[in-house]
Parts: C-alpha cells; structure tokens; sequence
C-alpha cells in the first residue's frame, strides 16, 4: 500500500501556528476590573480566532495526525489496540461528571463503577485488593514502590534495593529511584529471560523488591517464575509485575497466581482505552491481601446493604493523585472490560498472540528470542532500524518500537495486537519486508509521504526552541 | 465474522484463524503460550459479556445513583463551561486513537497542538518553558519540589507549604518526596494569605522550596506574593506558584513576582467536571531546561526546510536516562492538553479576561448575599476573591452541608464551622436557589 | 573504520584523552567515543575552581539518543573550561582532540597518570 499524508504548506512551514493566525493584546489594567492594578497582570497576547478558524486549524492537525483509526499502529510494549467508540459515550454520561469531594451518599453512581471496575481488575490479575487512583502506568509502579516500602517499614525492614532486569521499561528503572532505592540491574540469560543463578546471587536482606514484566520485553514468558518468586520471597522481597505485557496473558494466566505479590494494570493498553496522543492512560495496582492496608486511601467498598462507601486503608501510603485518578479513562476501561466478558478478553490475549506469530512468520527479518507471545523483537541486522522504521510510514502503516531492548541488535519490537486481520497483517509485513530490503539511500532519506520528511532531531535539541514566542527570538 | 464468543474487536473468521495457525505451524491458539502448568489459569473470571446496549443501559442507570445536585465545589477541581467545538475536534480520532509522538513526521498535527499548548503556558506565566502535562496540580507540586532538591546548590531538605494546603495535594507531594529525603512543613496563613512574616522566620539556608497559590485554596488572592519571591531568593530556595489557566489569564503574572516554577491546574479549562481527573501544569526558568521533567515538544526543521515538530530532549526522559531520569512519568495527560488548548483558543483573550474578571466579581457577589443572611458570616477572609470563598456559620457546617444537599446543592464543609461555596458560570443560574437553602438551614 | 588516536596523548578505558606534558593538561573524548555517541547536543561540565577526582565522573555528554558521563583520568582542580562547547556541542564531533577539547586541570599529584593507557594499548582497546 502507498500511503500519502494530508500536508498544508505555506512558505517553509506547514499549517501556520494559531499565533501566527491572530494575535491580540487585551490590556488587563485599563479593562474594568474589579481587582485593584497591582494584583492583576498588565496584559495578555493570545490567538483570538473565530469558531471557524479552529474547527479548521485543528481539523488540519488531526489530518496531519496518524492514529489506531488510520490503521495499523504496532509499536510494542505500547498495546495500540482498537478503542471501542460506545466507550466514549458511556464516559460523557453527565451524570458521572460529579465533582470529586461530593459525599459518598450522593455519589453512588460512580462508586459503583469505581467498585465494579476495582472487583473486574482483582479476578484478572488474580489479586485481593485493588486501587484505581494512579493516573498512568509509570504512577502505578511509583504507587506499587510505595507500598512494598510502607509494607518493609511496617515489619521494621528497612531494605534500600530493588532489582530490575536490563531488558526491562526504563520507568521501572527511574521509578525505583524516585522512591529512593538503589536500582541492581539483572542480566538476562542466553534465551532472555532471568538468569536465575544471577538473580540468587543478587537477592539479599536489602532486596525490597523485584519488578518484572512477563511476559519480558521481548514477548518471552518467565517459564522459573516459581522459583524467581520463591527466590525473591526467600530473601524476604517482594515481587512486582510490570502490566505493560498483560495483554499476552488475560484468561490463561494471572499474576497472582505466579507469587507476584503487586502488579499494575495498564488500562490504556490492555483495556483500550485511547491514548490520546500521549495519555491520559491509568495504572491500577493490585496486591495480595497481605498488602492491601498499605494501599492509596480512599478505597471503594460495597456495604451489606449494596450501597458503596469510601475508606481508608489501615496503614495507607496515602495518596498519588490530587483525586481520584483519571476518572474518564477508568469508566471507559469498566465498559470495555464489561465488553468482552471472560471469553472476550481470552479471545483478545489468543487473537494476540496470534497475529504476532503469523506476522512474524510474514517477516524476511530474524527474530532471534522465542517462542514469544504478543509481542516479538525482530532484528534488522546490519541495517538501521530507525531507517527501516522512518521507510514504513511511506506504506501506510505506523512502524514498531525501534532499537529497544538493546538486548536484540537494531530491534523491532512489534505488537499488532488482536484487532488486525489477516489481510492487514500481510500489508503490514510487505511495508517491514519492502522498507527492509530497500536501498540504503532510500531508507536513509524517508519518509517521503508523510507531512513532514525526515526531521533534524540533532538542531532540536541543541538548539532548543519550546514556544512561539521562542521563534522570534 | 467474529466467533460467536470472541472479542467483537478482534476480526477473525473461523477460517481464517485456522489458516493463520496453519502458517504459524501450530494446531490451536492454546499452542502458541508458553505458560508452565503450574501457574496457568484454567478458572473462570465471571465476567458476563454484555452488549453495547446493555452496559450503555447498566451504566445510565448506575451513573443515575448519584443525587442531581448543583455543585458549588471547587478546592482544586473546577467547572467551567467547555465549548462544544472542544468535545467535537478532540474526538476526532486522529487525536484521540494517537499514540506519543515517537515518529514526528507522521504526528505533525498532534506536536503542533501541543507545541502552541505549551506557548500558551508560556504567556500565561510569563516563563520561558512549559512542559505538555503532567498529571494534575499534585503530581506537578511534587516534580516542581524533586526539581527544586536537583537544582539547589546546597544541602536544603525543607519544602513550605501553606497550612491550607488540601490535605490530598500535601499527601501526594511527601509521597513523591520522601525518596529524596526531602521533608514538607507547612507555614501560616494570615487572614487566609501567607503570612509573610511567619514565612521569613521560617525560612532557613535549608529550605529548598517555597509554595504559594494564588488564588489560595480558600479562594483568597495573594497581596505580596513579590515578597514571597524575595524571602526564596534570600535563601536561594525557590519559589514554586500554583495557579490555575483562568487566574493565570487576570493575576499578577508569576514570572513578575519571581516565579521560579509555576504548577497547577489546567483542567479548568478544556476538561468538564470529571470527579478529579486532571491536567497539570508544569513551567519554569530557561536554566533549568535539562531538569524539566515530562514530554517537551520543540521546532526543528524537515529535510525539506520546513518547518517541523518534534519531541526534544528525550535524553531526561526514564526511557533513555532510566534511574537518573528526571521523573519517570512516561504515559501523560497529553489529549486534555489538546482540549485546554482548544479551549483557551476559543475563548481568546478577551473571553479569558472576562471570564476571570467574572470569577473576581460574582464570587463577591454571592459573598455579600451569603453575608447578609442570618446565621452566616461571608467571606471570613477580608480579602479578594476568585471563584470561591469560605462562609462561617453559626451552626455546624456539617449539618449545613447535608441539609443543603436535600435541597440539591453541594457545598464543602471544611471545618466546623466553615462552608466553602464556589461559584462559576456552570452554577450561576442557582445562586437564588443556593441562598434561599443556606437560609433555611441557617 | 578507523579512528585517530593521537600519539602525544594518553587515554582512559572509558574513552578520555587527557595531555601529559603541561603543567595544566587538556581532556577531552576520544574519536572513537564521538563516533559511538553520534551527534553532541548537550555537553555540562564542571566550573573553573572545582575539584575533580580521578575514574569519577565530571560531567555528561548527551546525543539524541544516549547520555555518558565523563570520566576524569586524573585528580585536580579544573582551571578552564571550553565554553564554546555550550554553544557549539558539535566541536566534540568535529574535532574531539582540538577545538573539542574539555577541560583544563592542574593535576594534584605527580603519579597522576599512573594507570591510563598508552596510545597503543588504546587502540588496541578501540581495535
């Protein structure tokens, strides 16, 4: 397929700024203010456009815009499924746009949801207790820490490591710093998974915890997950699962049920909810009973009379959100989840699965770790896989996640997840076959169809030039 | 087709399944998990598929469990009227199915929207860079103080906050710090501003934060808050401002009273009542570009000399600098930046002043109507006013609150004896109503 | 592909060249380590009058893609630093032993060099 994408020019640039459309000074001081002089700014300079001139400025943008809808999106480790447009509706219920302080009496509605949502989570992820409140993945790991902290505390350990595979997602990294331990890195061993004798070696009275993905980054299930968890157990740690990869596993597998004793959700990816061009997402996290006091206060319960009420966890981190989190992506994750119901969400995880195995197969590529699962490093070899990837967005498809993990050289890490045909999966695999097997020059210089052609990352960041008003300076 | 008891958005015939495992090579889908025995699951979650249809039904009516009050809320999470052009244009899919822009010249659109986003945070607090969401005003208090702890020179572990700090705004910013060892001590306030002189006995060669809002929480519009900036310079702590995108849009600009970090909410704009949800802002100083934490979208130039966006400075993002990172926000609040910005266009500027000057003037209004009730006195702080303000009543706030709440209002209780009451243009129409309850409950 | 590596200079495993022969010595990276990193945007380094210590690092060089701290080879107290690298980071890549150059120390002891690599072993590091 050959793809070309919407592109306004004008001059050098492509859809001018919104400043660049209008630009009106409003004198704040000689308005009529009811606020005295010195407690109010002199003036503001902002675009003033008439209600045409932005349906038009941004309806350009989103032309200019490629998404799940435009059509295939596998950039792994990121689950870009099909966000399912009822979802949308069900969340602009006025109804549920209630402010968050409201008594629980008068706010039975969206604690239900809030329950019903934490009761769907617990079962799939096979734990006890549930919190909704972190507002994206990396603030669930951030929340997960807390607790493994609170709960070492609580028992009088006071433990200053968390151990992370190399292969593993750079917030596990940056969030075990920002909780304030001291990050012990883990080889991966020759079939990529955990090197077990490394892990024993590495675990100690200091290990607070072991933050795992599974399956890891390169689709690999953890085939020692007992023994990693009785190891980590044994040295008195907890184990925390990365849900980024949860999509691979729903209905045939359960962290819980592997000795993981916190895990968070992604939601934005494993429950399609959209990503809004970057977020908002949500980052539930679940833990076994043992832990359940130490989680975000307030938590929703039913009562016996089926009325929903707040409380406060025994010995509560306290809170990671100003609220509750990000409330309109948790109903839409509710009805998904409500969507597809047990067989729905197996047949999800299956679909997958799948789809990565056959495309994979569709591949002139090496993929050198197996049997993977939803998601699978291809290797470009002695090419450059930021080339190949710049190459593929000619041929109407957005390409994967490129040169993570470092563990597979020049990585392609693809996820079609389920929502692809088969019919799509073998455009997909021409535009990774074509854009591989094309010419150095061709590679290096797209894409060519798209908005813009390569970008000058490197005077992007020398120079750094972050707002209009930067433009003219 | 789908099979009869699959996902409806996973768009496999039968047949087509079949041959797809025949070209994997394997006989069922079963096949393909490497999933030892001993852990797989083989139980039933108990989740009953639904149709659209029915769980539209079953959540109108759950969502219709909670009271139809007229909210006069504020302390934090606001309303204010969001155009329908937001709703229309933000739902295009093209913004709302996109991913983080990881391949600029494919996302040109959404990294211009968010690029003039964060030009508009530049103008509304008149520093230099804005970075394209954080979370909400908490989670961005809390970067604001890990930034203040990277950059300070000296030894300093104390962050002031004000005693009317929300109590879940304070909570979530010791979370966030206790990892860096930093401690958070709050100062008084003065009539509800800061109490400046308390402020600068308080402050010590220790202190690497100061926070202010303006307006507070309690509604209240700080007088001195150059003062404020001075007391942090004195130190060398630095002066952390939280605001909002409507009273960016009328008070003293930050930058003008010594800003070094501005935070905050920007879901008052773009975002509609959400139960919480939110956007935070995050700007700050030139010199602490490479501290920034979060996504920043900058211009550089196409191969063809055009011009073109893209997301810069990744090397202080958890993806490249892992534990050294700035933060580890990865996953953002990118799409309501979208909506504040729509929002922010289609008001202009004049329709912002407006707005805020509104914000200023009703809210004294219904503070002198409240006052001269019986039972009531309003607002307790002699101060300015922006959306909000606190009431003393004579009776427990408490009772008041539930007794309003079976008229169809709600207001906060905040103390004993103190009501909070905000008022915007969502609740304008009420006001009548609201007194004449505040009056019978009295 | 190969790199220059000067004779007259002496190096560290981790891709520092420093000068030998002057009572204040120059540093900076290597060929080889500017080819690695690709494209310098970003280099911060320490201020005249600060102390730096020998395998530690003393400051950051960015690409687009990675970050790599600085390592000393030796200890001493920085005396000068190139300032033009703030604005024109490529220096590091268009010249990593000239216009590039880094730092200039003091070194605060003679045997200061012990433990650095010839220019031959180097290469052989880097072969």
């Amino acid at each position: 397929m050959i793809y070309d994408q919407a592109r306004y020019t004008e001059g050098n640039k492509h859809e001018p700024l919104l400043s660049e459309k209008d630009d009106t000074t409003v004198a704040v001081d000689e308005t009529d203010s009811p606020l005295p002089d010195e407690l109010t700014r002199d003036e503001l300079t902002l675009p003033g456009l008439s209600e045409p001139e932005i349906a038009r400025h941004y309806t350009r943008l989103s032309q200019m815009n490629w998404s799940i809808d435009s059509g295939p999106y596998p950039l792994g480790s990121c689950t870009m499924k099909y966000n399912p447009k009822f979802t949308e509706d069900v969340a602009a219920d006025p109804n549920a746009a209630i402010h968050p302080d409201r008594s629980a009496s008068s706010a039975q509605g969206n604690l239900g949801v809030l329950y019903g949502l934490q009761e769907y989570l617990a079962t799939i992820g096979g734990m006890d207790a549930v919190t909704l409140q972190p507002p994206a993945g990396a603030a669930g790991e951030f929340t997960g820490i807390l607790v493994a902290k609170a709960y070492h505390d609580h028992h009088g350990n006071d433990r200053s490591e968390v151990i992370i595979p190399a292969s593993a997602h750079g917030t596990n990294f940056a969030t075990a710093a920002m909780a304030g331990y001291d990050v012990v890195e883990l080889p991966s061993d020759e079939g990529g998974r955990v090197d077990l004798e490394a892990l024993k070696a590495a675990v100690s009275e200091e290990t607070a915890a072991l933050m795992l993905t599974n399956p890891n980054t390169v689709g690999l299930f953890e085939r020692d997950i007992v023994e990693i968890a009785e190891t980590v157990h044994e040295a008195g740690g907890l184990l925390y699962y990365d849900g980024a990869n949860l999509n691979a596993l729903l209905g045939r597998g359960r962290p819980g049920d592997m000795g993981f004793d916190i895990m968070h959700y992604n939601v934005h990816k494993t429950f399609a909810t959209p990503h809004g061009g970057g977020g908002p997402g949500a980052g539930p996290v679940g833990v076994v009973d043992e832990l359940s006091e130490f989680l975000p206060s307030p938590r929703v319960r039913e009562t016996d009379d089926g009325d929903y009420e707040r409380f406060d966890p025994d010995h509560s981190i306290g809170k990671v959100h100003g609220f509750a989190g990000n409330w309109l992506v948790l109903i839409k994750a509710y009805a998904y989840i409500a969507r597809l119901g047990d067989e729905g969400l197996a047949d999800a995880s299956a679909k997958a699965v799948l789809n990565a195995n056959y495309l994979a197969e569709q591949l002139e590529m090496d993929v050198p770790y197996g049997p993977f699962h939803h998601e699978f490093a291809a290797t470009a070899g002695d090419r450059d896989a930021a080339d190949v990837a710049k190459r593929m967005l000619d041929f109407g498809v957005h390409p994967p996640t490129t040169k993570w993990p470092e563990m597979v050289p020049e990585a392609m890490l693809t996820e079609p997840t389920e929502i692809e045909n088969c019919r799509t999966l073998d455009q997909l695999a021409e535009a990774f076959n074509n854009a591989y097997s094309d010419t150095d020059e061709a590679i290096e210089t797209a894409p060519s169809r798209t908005t813009a052609s390569r970008i000058d990352q490197v005077s992007a960041a020398r120079n750094p030039r972050l707002s209009w008003q930067a433009l003219d300076e | 087709m789908t099979q009869p008891d699959g996902s409806p958005f996973a768009p496999h015939a039968a047949a087509e399944t079949a041959a797809m495992l025949e070209a994997v090579g394997v006989e069922s889908e079963a096949d393909l998990f490497d999933i030892p025995d001993d852990v797989a699951f083989d139980g039933e979650f108990g989740i009953e598929p639904r149709s659209e249809q029915e769980i539209r039904g079953e959540l109108r009516r759950l969502f219709a469990r909670n009271n139809d009050l007229t909210e006069f809320m504020g302390r934090g999470h606001y309303s204010h009227y969001v155009p329908s052009i937001v709703d229309h244009l933000s739902d295009r899919a093209e913004f709302l199915t996109s991913y983080t822009q990881y391949q600029p010249e494919i996302t040109q659109g959404f990294l211009q929207a968010l690029f003039e986003y964060q030009s508009m945070l530049v103008e509304l607090t008149g520093l230099p860079i804005a970075n394209c969401s954080m979370y909400d005003g908490a989670t961005a208090l809390a970067e604001a103080a890990l930034l203040a702890d990277r950059v300070r020179q000296t030894s300093g572990h104390r962050i002031l906050v004000p005693e009317y700090l929300r109590d879940g705004k304070r909570s979530v910013l010791e979370n966030y710090v206790d990892g860096a060892g930093l401690v958070v001590e709050s100062y008084p306030m003065d009539d509800g501003n800061v109490d400046r002189e308390a402020l600068a006995e308080l402050t010590d060669e220790e202190t690497a934060m100061i926070y202010a809002e303006n307006p507070t929480v309690r509604g209240t519009i700080e007088e001195g808050l150059s003062e404020v900036g001075e007391i942090a310079a004195d130190t060398e702590a630095l002066f952390c401002l939280g605001s909002d995108l409507v009273a960016l849009s009328l008070l003293e600009a930050p930058a003008s009273v010594g800003a070094d970090v501005v935070v905050g909410e920007a879901d008052v704009l773009g975002l509609p009542t959400s139960y919480g949800m939110g956007l935070g802002i995050f700007a700050t100083r030139e010199s602490f570009l490479r501290q920034v934490p979060g996504r920043l979208v900058g211009v550089s130039e196409d191969s063809d000399d055009r011009r073109a966006y893209t997301l810069t400075l990744q090397t202080r993002e958890q993806h490249i600098r892992k534990e050294r990172a700035t933060s580890n926000i990865c996953t953002n609040q990118a799409w309501v930046a979208l909506r504040a910005a729509m929002h922010i266009a289609s008001l202009g500027p004049d329709g912002l002043v407006d707005l805020a000057e509104d914000c200023v003037r009703d809210a004294a209004a219904l503070a002198d109507r409240v006052d001269d009730l019986a039972g009531y006195q309003a607002p307790v702080h002699d101060r300015h006013h922006f959306r909000e303000f606190v009431v003393r009543s004579d009776q427990p706030a408490e009772g008041i609150a539930t007794a309003l709440e079976a008229e169809g209002f709600a207001v906060h209780a905040v103390d004993d004896h103190l009501l909070q009451v905000c008022l915007t243009e969502t609740n304008a129409h009420a006001t009548d109503g609201l007194v004449a309850a505040l009056q019978e409950a009295a | 592909m190969s790199f220059d590596v000067p004779d007259d200079l002496t190096y560290l495993e981790s891709h520092e060249w420093t000068t030998t022969d002057d009572p204040t010595v120059r540093i900076g990276i290597t060929d080889f380590a500017q080819d690695e990193l690709g494209d310098v945007v970003f280099v911060e380094l320490p201020a005249v009058g600060d102390e730096i210590e020998a395998g530690s690092a003393f400051g950051v060089v960015e690409s687009i893609k990675a970050v790599s701290d600085l390592y000393a080879p030796i200890s001493g107290e920085v005396t000068a630093v190139n300032e033009e690298l703030f604005d024109q980071p490529e220096l590091v890549n268009d010249d990593p032993f000239g216009d590039g150059w880094m730092l200039e120390v003091a070194p605060s002891d003679e045997a200061a060099f012990d433990g650095l690599l010839s220019p031959d072993e180097y290469r052989d590091q880097i072969a």
